[in-house]
């Protein structure tokens, strides 16, 4: 009885970890905006010290990524950084030339720290809008 | 997937995560004193409390309604432990208030407070589109918690047979020695977080 009260006791209250990717299509240049929302006090822990941005970027080049329908990758650029509240706003940029369906995506942020991190992913495109869910050791997924 | 289905399998997954046990243990609190029988029991004091926590969340992601964070996450405990108290001091329902009728309502209540738990999440994460994921959210959490209700019933049922095994008290015997065990655990496990998250 104990040892069953000690193990239910060390557990904790559960927050939400989630994450929001919202990804947008730019036509007058032809390239996908990704916007991803990401509570700061996880994002500090994932980053292990100060949230910069070439720290920020460092870890969104192995979490976060973008290839076209026949695999290829998408090299993002950063477009900066952003906080309101407890929320940070990072911002990526890639070329998207045929638009994003068929764009393949995975968003993998904080899977390392959190066994049940959500991170779901909103695209708006041709007048519609489709979501994605990914979850740990989830593979990139298809925009319809 | 619909945007619609995506905020479903969020609140599904957040209320049946093995590290949800606040809301698990709430759930097992409330389902303690039903057996299988009492199943549309069991459902109106769940449902209840989805109820509940759906208002709160509602006024609270809307900004209708600001709480503060750390009273709100010394509340849930709190919560847990008065049902596991009213689990053991009420013996006989059918003499109890409204013959027993007032635990929806107790539920609803406590739903009230569940739900400002999520809301400073959802407020910050959701912040410019909330409808959607707020509803798909909700009916995600009432379907996890239907789910957890079945393995409540199945754990307690087991529990039941343990007892009546161990002890040769059947029926009524047995429930109440159950109701009594688990509510005990729980109000532990509940009061111990409350004391760590005490804002006073």
């Amino acid at each position: 009885m104990g040892a069953l009260l000690a193990v239910l006791g060390g557990l904790v209250l559960h927050p939400l970890h989630t994450t929001l990717t919202q990804l947008t299509y730019r036509e007058a240049d032809g390239t996908v905006e990704a916007t991803v929302r990401v509570f700061a006090d996880d994002f500090r822990a994932a980053l292990k010290g100060k949230v910069t941005d070439s720290a920020a970027v460092i870890y969104l080049r192995s979490t976060f990524a973008l290839a076209d329908s026949s695999g290829r990758p998408l090299v993002p650029t950063w477009c900066g950084i952003r906080r309101t509240g407890d929320l940070l706003w990072l911002c990526l940029r890639a070329p998207a030339a045929h638009g994003l369906s068929g764009l393949r995506v995975r968003v993998g942020l904080l899977f390392d720290r959190y066994a049940d991190q959500i991170n779901i992913v909103q695209a708006t495109y041709g007048g519609r809008r489709t979501a994605l869910l990914f979850t740990s050791g989830d593979a990139p997924k298809p925009l319809p | 997937m619909s945007e619609l289905a995506t905020y479903i399998t969020l609140g599904f997954r957040h209320i049946t995560d093995l590290e949800a046990m606040d809301h698990i243990l709430f759930l097992f609190a409330l389902a303690a004193i039903y057996r299988i029988r009492d199943w549309r029991d069991s459902l109106w004091v769940v449902t209840a409390f989805t109820a509940g926590h759906s208002v709160t969340l509602a006024l609270a992601v809307t900004g209708a309604l600001v709480l503060p964070t750390r009273l709100i996450e010394f509340l849930i405990p709190v919560t847990i432990v008065a049902t596991c108290v009213e689990n053991l001091v009420v013996h006989d329902r059918r003499r109890a208030l409204w013959g027993g009728r007032y635990r929806p309502v107790f539920a609803g209540v406590f739903g009230l407070v569940h739900g400002a738990g999520f809301a400073n999440y959802l407020r910050s994460l959701f912040v410019d589109q909330i409808a959607l994921p707020l509803f798909g959210f909700n009916v995600g959490i009432e379907l996890g918690q239907l789910v957890v209700l079945a393995i409540a019933a199945a754990v307690l049922a087991a529990v039941d047979w343990t007892f009546t095994l161990a002890t040769t008290r059947g029926g009524q015997g047995a429930l109440r020695l159950r109701v009594m065990a688990v509510s005990a655990v729980v109000a532990c496990v509940a009061l111990r977080w409350a004391v760590e998250r005490s804002p006073f």
